[in-house]
């Protein structure tokens, strides 16, 4: 994967372990990577923990990163740990989501009850939410999406058609479509 | 398969990253301060600590056994000892290779040294493993070129030799660019390490000739470069192969990044991106349009010759790789794609010297396209208006 010469540069110096030059990466790439954190854990200080640990392990682990650009790399860091933080901050809820789930059928919504796109996004798991972010956001395709959160490619085909199903029925988007 | 539902969505959430206006300063302090010293500092207690218990070790060892200190002292010494400097290799003006193949070599020191008085600088590579195989290659200039990325890197110097070691690992701690300065040798600097293939660039003052050496205990391999003026053998410089720009009177090509145009008032619309061949040249075109309520005017744009066909997409990161063996980078700062834009965003032409000509990104009112080129080639570009129009022109060989 190509960088410009000048980012190209600035790698190397950042691999020599100066500071400016990684203050440089994180100027570049910072706030894209801020933006998709905080569209998948809907809540701004959990996006900058997550972004923060992002850009320390991307210092600690420059070594890690071949002669590449660094945008894939430190994206799928961000998505790593974004998903990491929410699964943590939300273990009881996603407990009560699964017994849910289990409980029976899922129940049809109302039209009163129909949600805008900011409240049916925060009703999808955190990883539907990265796919969606990363698809949609970021304008990814469907296989650059699947490598950046490491899974197959017909399993994020499946996660975005749930996702996108998932967002019509909160929406009430599908009887447009029927 | 895209519908109102999905373009709504992509909408909202761009929106919704909007709100995020910017990088926030107190975050930028928290990761800053959380910048600890590099991992080797941090092993430091755990390194003193294994070397204590080492220390312990031999001690027990040797109280118990009192003979097995002279056998270590003896071993140590044949370990530590260097090989026999070898027979006086001459300078040879040509490429070389050498080495194993099929080891477990790991790169662990890079050691540049002057020997003005003998006639010769030196850089040493140490292995552990053994000295995998290399390739030493000389060139006229001190450009190279980065391996996987493909993306060029100047050194200082006006000439130059690639060191590439296959099958070889790199010990953590290694410097990635040295600059000794030295008479002949000016710069040492990874190019690459993918796939166990280690490369180097070393930048000379001038073409010079060069003596390899594989050493043993401990492994290395050192190469000599003559000085100027000493006895060794010099190569004539081979002059590089040069495009001649050829003037019209649409202006002289030239083999030189690019740029021009305002990013002012609003957005220019992309409506149609054109390629064509004429005598001389492969012609590249982006016309404009103004949005609602603008003016025309031509957008900042930058147009950026590379070594590869490689690009990035934008903001995504994610590589493509057009057809082609060069490329350039055209970026426009306030411009988009037209909502109404229908022509095709990954151009195929198979013109003489333009193979591909591909959008890669759109967002946030930087567009950026990309031209994967059959070689290398000089460009010139034309402002035009009415309709507001870029055109690349990009040499095709005589």
């Amino acid at each position: 994967m190509l960088m410009d010469p000048t980012l190209g540069r600035v790698i190397e110096r950042w691999r020599a372990g100066d500071r400016d030059a990684f203050e440089e990466v994180m100027d570049r790439y910072g706030l894209q990577l801020l933006r998709t954190a905080r569209l998948i854990l809907r809540d701004p200080t959990l996006a900058e923990d997550a972004i923060q640990e992002t850009f320390l392990k991307a210092w600690q682990r420059i070594g890690s990163l071949r002669d590449e650009d660094p945008g894939p790399w430190l994206t799928r860091i961000a998505m790593n740990e974004s998903i990491s933080l929410y699964r943590r901050r939300h273990r009881f809820q996603a407990l009560t989501e699964r017994f849910g789930r289990l409980g029976g059928a899922r129940h049809e919504l109302s039209s009163e009850a129909r949600l805008d796109l900011t409240h049916a996004l925060d009703q999808l798991t955190a990883e539907q939410r990265a796919a969606v972010a990363l698809h949609y956001y970021q304008d990814l395709s469907v296989e650059e999406t699947a490598r950046a959160l490491k899974v197959p490619v017909d399993t994020m085909k499946s996660r975005l058609k749930t996702a996108l199903r998932r967002l019509r029925e909160l929406t009430g988007s599908e009887e447009a479509f029927a | 398969m895209s519908d109102d539902f999905e373009k709504n969505l992509r909408d909202h959430l761009h929106s919704e990253a909007q709100e995020t206006r910017e990088f926030p300063r107190r975050l930028r302090g928290r990761i800053r301060d959380g910048i600890a010293p590099r991992a080797r500092a941090r092993m430091a207690p755990q390194i003193a600590l294994a070397g204590a218990l080492v220390l312990v070790a031999v001690a027990v060892l040797a109280f118990r056994n009192p003979t097995i200190i002279s056998v270590v002292t003896t071993n140590i010494k044949q370990i530590l000892q260097p090989s026999p400097s070898p027979t006086p290799q001459p300078f040879l003006c040509q490429d070389q290779s050498g080495g194993s193949s099929g080891l477990t070599a790991t790169l662990t020191n890079i050691r540049p040294g002057a020997h003005a008085g003998d006639g010769y600088d030196r850089v040493v590579f140490d292995f552990s493993g053994g000295i995998p195989s290399w390739d030493l290659t000389r060139q006229e200039s001190a450009t190279f070129t980065r391996d996987a990325s493909g993306q060029q890197v100047t050194l200082d110097g006006s000439a130059g030799l690639k060191l590439v070691f296959r099958d070889a690992d790199l010990a953590g701690g290694v410097a990635t660019d040295l600059t000794p300065r030295f008479s002949s040798i000016r710069e040492v600097a990874q190019l690459g390490n993918f796939e166990r293939v280690l490369s180097y660039g070393i930048g000379l003052s001038s073409s010079q000739c060069v003596r390899v050496l594989p050493l043993s205990n401990p492994s290395r391999l050192a190469i000599d470069v003559a000085t100027s003026g000493s006895a060794s053998t010099t190569a004539a410089p081979t002059p590089l192969p040069t495009l001649s720009p050829s003037g019209t009177d649409n202006g002289a090509f030239s083999c030189l990044d690019t740029s021009g145009g305002a990013d002012s008032g609003l957005a220019m619309q992309l409506t149609a991106v054109r390629v064509a061949h004429q005598p001389g040249f492969d012609r590249i075109v982006f016309e404009f349009a103004p949005q609602a309520g603008g003016t025309a005017h031509m957008p900042a744009y930058t147009v950026s010759r590379q070594a590869s066909a490689q690009f990035v997409k934008d903001p995504s990161g994610m590589p493509v790789t057009m057809r082609g063996s060069a490329g350039l980078r055209i970026v426009f700062h306030g411009a988009s794609v037209a909502s109404n834009y229908n022509g095709s965003r990954d151009l195929t032409p198979g013109l003489p010297v333009v193979q591909e000509v591909e959008q890669l990104g759109d967002f946030e009112a930087v567009l950026s396209w990309g031209a994967g080129l059959s070689r290398a080639s000089c460009i010139r570009t034309l402002e035009l208006s009415n309709p507001t129009r870029l055109v690349i022109d990009v040499q095709t060989p005589s």
